[in-house]
């Protein structure tokens, strides 16, 4: 379901990135369309981009595909899925490779590189514009 | 066996022990008992409070101590590792500049993924003249930090860990790690470096360890803060003291001491450690103030139970010592009410619960006291015994209520007639005594009994009529009249009699003669009791007769006592004592019985017709069985009752008249002749005289005896002759001794007459003689 409010929300934050990006692009979550995971709750998908969570409900490993930061879907991602602050992602990362604890996900450098980064691999998830979605992906519901 | 050397060793432990005891037992009084428990609560409640905090306070002490430098070595590790892979990051781009361009070299290992994560770390390459020739993040642009340049050219191998720069875009510190490039043989050709955001390296600030105020810093050998964070406040470039910060060697057992942190003025545990191969020493710093403040807490809670504790002790103990200490009152009020008890027994036992006069027993010790006083301060007591004069009779017509009440009375009137000093007692019945304590001289008691005479002659007024009494007092003098209590009272006591016998109502001085007096009286009184039995009475008998004709009509029967010793003893010798004792009345009885024979024994010698008076006395007169005696009396002697003439006094009557009345009556019906003896001699009232049933009134002696002389004699007597005629009554002239007076008597139409001029009282024999010669003159 599509919150309208997040919708509206989504279009602000739209507007403000700039008028070229007049498809008021809305980020979705996307897993390889062999991937049988149709749903994830908001906390499973935190925890997986937050490196606590390396495998799907199913059992499967997972892997997060990232964009790099300052990318209009990275930040779009963090802030309205995750409730995160870019500056809270890194502090979190900072932190978790400075003990020792785990690794950030691999990035990429735009959303078609995202798309085909997924679509390549069924246990990788990822984010990018609704508008790029093609038939070797599969939006998952995000509840 | 005790031993000698301490021969009281027995007697001293007793003598201690009852003041140990007596102080023991003070402990125990509920107000310092509770008292002393309720402070030794409170104390082992504070102590052990005191001394739980202050061990809380070295334990929390040791705590963050040893958690100061176990985030220490954390730290430390953390750090080391973290250097260590950002130095192999910068030999493995150098390694990999030796095979190909920079661009190349980088895109090759980040495509390997060899490279640090961008997100953080970015690496890049600069040539000789400080330019960026490739770096991982697309916006690096200007120049690598000259002081780092300056350096590189002067290091020759080795890590440079640059001063913390400021990233004029995102406004952080950022750190710069650098190596020279120098491709074998060659010259210096430029340098690699990452840099990295400062706050990476204090990331691991836990505020669950650390708190809000804690410390987690790098600082370099130089003095230079790399990087310092309190809480979320991350800085970098401020300068401290190295050498003062951090200890030159590292001890083994390393322990966090509190330190002034200068940089911000916070006393903190403290542990400053140089790390091993780089310029760099770690801070850790945990705050004093914070982590006591959990402490404080702590310590406020223990404090806030131990109050709660000290107000339940408190409270605890102020309802147990409430409720002891009413236990206690209710004891003592038990105690006091049993002492009040025993006060009042002893009150009840040496006191009359009548009249609440001393007792005799109390009056016994008090003349003891007064005796011993006296005699330490020479001077003399005076003791009154008193004696109400017809008590009994009062006592024994009005009823003992009405008694009681005179007797009351009585002792109301005589503390009010003596001083307070003065002592009055009651030894019993009608008798009181009055010691008087404070006189120089026996003549200062006589004003004292006259004054109780009059007190007790004034009218009383009991069970609603008005009479008088009196009293009789002895007084004896101490210590002339006797030295100790026994002999006083006794001497008062006869000293009493004596008033008795000088007529009552008054009061006589002891003396010696009293004494013998007594004696005589006492033995007396002895002797009377066996009179009786030894058939020591008899009866004389004065004849009566008539005025006109001179012929005896009759007798008066009157009473002698054939002592064996003391000879014949006339009546006013002993009838008194009698009275007292209370012989009068089987005393009268015998007399009764023995006039009504002699009677009929004269009738059947063939004597005429001749009545028989006898006396009555007071207590017989009262006595209930009187009218039973004067039956029995005249049925058993047969003597006809006509002849029988019961003379009473004037005062006997005037007692109780209802009664007085209803026994007349009853001898009235037995036809029994009434007389009133001694008339004139009382008060009775002439209108009250004429309810009685009289028969006869005889004019007492005393007023013939003068008849002769007295004008008012003669009146007195003329008037008497005249009320007994207008009664119709018999008159008959007592204690007639002369012819004058008889010839007086006849000319005022007395109608009998009896006395010494015809006939003194004889014996039986003698009379009957006197009688029988009368006969013969007559025939």
């Amino acid at each position: 379901m599509i919150n309208p409010v997040r919708t509206l929300r989504g279009m602000l934050s739209g507007l403000l990135l700039g008028f070229a990006a007049a498809a008021a692009a809305e980020v979705v979550v996307v897993v390889s369309s062999q991937n049988p995971v149709e749903a994830l709750s908001r906390a499973q998908l935190a925890d997986i981009y937050l490196g606590r969570l390396h495998r799907f409900p199913n059992g499967d490993p997972v892997i997060p595909i990232d964009q790099k930061e300052r990318s209009p879907a990275h930040d779009e991602f963090y802030s309205e899925y995750l409730g995160q602050s870019p500056a809270q992602v890194k502090q979190h990362w900072s932190k978790l490779i400075f003990t020792g604890r785990g690794q950030p996900p691999r990035s990429v450098s735009d959303d078609l590189a995202a798309a085909e980064t997924v679509a390549g691999n069924p246990n990788a998830i990822g984010y990018l514009d609704a508008g790029l979605v093609d038939d070797r992906l599969r939006i998952i519901a995000i509840e | 066996m005790s031993s000698p050397e301490n021969p009281g060793d027995g007697l001293e432990a007793p003598r201690t022990n009852p003041a140990v005891r007596h102080r023991l037992s003070r402990l125990l009084d509920p107000p310092i008992l509770f008292s002393g428990l309720t402070v030794l609560f409170l104390a082992v409640i504070w102590t052990a409070t005191l001394n739980l905090t202050a061990r809380e306070h070295e334990a929390a002490n040791r705590r963050d101590a040893a958690l100061t430098v176990d985030t220490a070595n954390t730290y430390e590790a953390q750090v080391l590792r973290a250097l260590r892979e950002i130095d192999n990051t910068l030999k493995l781009v150098r390694y990999r500049l030796d095979q190909g361009p920079a661009t190349e070299a980088l895109d090759d290992l980040r495509s390997r993924e060899l490279l640090p994560p961008e997100y953080l770390f970015t690496v890049t390459i600069v040539d000789a003249r400080r330019r960026v020739v490739a770096s991982t993040h697309p916006d690096t642009a200007g120049d690598m930090p000259v002081m780092d340049y300056f350096q590189l050219l002067r290091e020759d191998d080795g890590m440079i860990i640059g001063l913390p720069r400021r990233d004029p875009e995102s406004e952080e510190w950022r750190l710069w790690f650098s190596r020279r490039i120098e491709p074998a043989g060659q010259q210096y050709s430029g340098a690699v470096a990452v840099s990295v955001h400062a706050g990476y390296f204090v990331s691991g600030y836990e505020a669950e360890a650390l708190g809000e105020r804690g410390v987690l810093g790098l600082v370099g050998t130089d003095g230079v803060f790399r990087v310092r964070r309190t809480g979320d406040d991350v800085s970098a470039g401020t300068t401290t003291d190295y050498d003062a910060l951090v200890p030159e060697e590292a001890a083994d057992n390393e322990t966090a001491e509190v330190r002034l942190n200068p940089w911000d003025d916070t006393r903190r545990y403290t542990v400053a450690r140089k790390l091993f191969d780089f310029p760099l020493a770690i801070v850790v710093g945990l705050s004093e103030a914070e982590h006591h403040a959990e402490v404080a807490v702590i310590e406020r809670t223990y404090m806030w139970r131990a109050a709660g504790a000290s107000l339940l002790v408190i409270l605890v103990m102020a309802v147990l010592g409430r409720m002891s200490w009413q236990l206690h009152k209710a004891r003592n009020r038990a105690m006091e009410e049993r002492v009040a008890h025993a006060q009042r027994v002893e009150y009840l036992a040496y006191h009359d619960n009548l009249t609440d006069l001393p007792n005799r027993a109390l009056f016994s010790r008090l003349l003891t006291q007064g005796m011993q006083q006296a005699r330490r301060y020479d001077k003399r007591l005076a003791l009154l015994f008193l004696d109400l004069d017809r008590f009994k009779a009062i006592n024994d017509s009005l009823g003992h209520e009405a008694g009681d009440e005179l007797l009351q009375e009585v002792s109301r009137r005589l503390i009010a007639s003596v001083r307070e000093s003065d002592i009055v007692a009651r030894l019993g019945g009608d008798e009181f005594v009055i010691l008087l304590p404070e006189i120089n001289d026996g003549t200062q008691a006589a004003p004292v009994a006259d004054k109780i005479l009059a007190a007790v002659n004034k009218p009383f007024s009991l069970a609603g009529q008005d009479f008088r009494i009196s009293v009789s007092i002895g007084v004896a003098l101490f210590p002339v009249d006797g030295e100790d209590e026994q002999t006083l009272m006794k001497h008062a006591d006869i000293a009493m009699y004596h008033a008795k016998e000088e007529g009552k109502n008054n009061f006589q001085f002891y003396s010696e003669e009293l004494n013998s007096d007594s004696l005589e009286r006492l033995a007396l009184e002895s002797s009377m009791r066996n009179a009786l039995e030894n058939d020591e009475f008899r009866l004389f008998y004065q004849s009566k007769q008539d005025m006109a004709t001179g012929r005896i009509i009759g007798m008066e029967a009157l009473l002698r006592w054939q002592h064996p010793d003391l000879g014949l003893i006339a009546p006013m010798k002993f009838i008194p004592l009698a009275e007292e004792n209370g012989l009068i009345v089987p005393i009268g009885r015998w007399v009764l019985n023995t006039a009504c024979r002699q009677n009929v024994a004269w009738q059947e010698e063939g004597f005429p017709k001749l009545s028989m008076a006898v006396n009555l006395s007071a207590r017989q007169f009262l006595d209930e069985n009187l009218l039973d005696d004067v039956k029995s009396a005249l049925h058993e002697s047969g003597m006809a009752p006509e002849l029988l003439e019961l003379e009473i006094t004037e005062s006997m009557i005037m007692h109780d008249m209802p009664r007085t009345i209803r026994l007349l009556r009853e001898l009235k019906k037995m036809r029994i002749r009434i007389a009133i003896d001694d008339f004139g001699t009382g008060y009775s009232s002439l209108s009250t005289l004429k309810e009685f049933p009289l028969d006869t009134i005889k004019i007492d002696g005393s007023f013939i005896r003068d008849v002769a002389d007295s004008a008012e004699d003669r009146g007195l007597t003329e008037a008497v002759i005249a009320v007994g005629k207008s009664l119709s009554l018999t008159v008959v002239a007592e204690g007639v001794e002369s012819l004058q007076q008889a010839d007086f008597l006849r000319a005022h139409s007395c109608d009998q007459f009896q006395g010494f001029y015809i006939n003194k009282p004889m014996a039986a024999e003698e009379f009957a003689s006197s009688v029988r010669e009368q006969l013969r003159d007559k025939v």
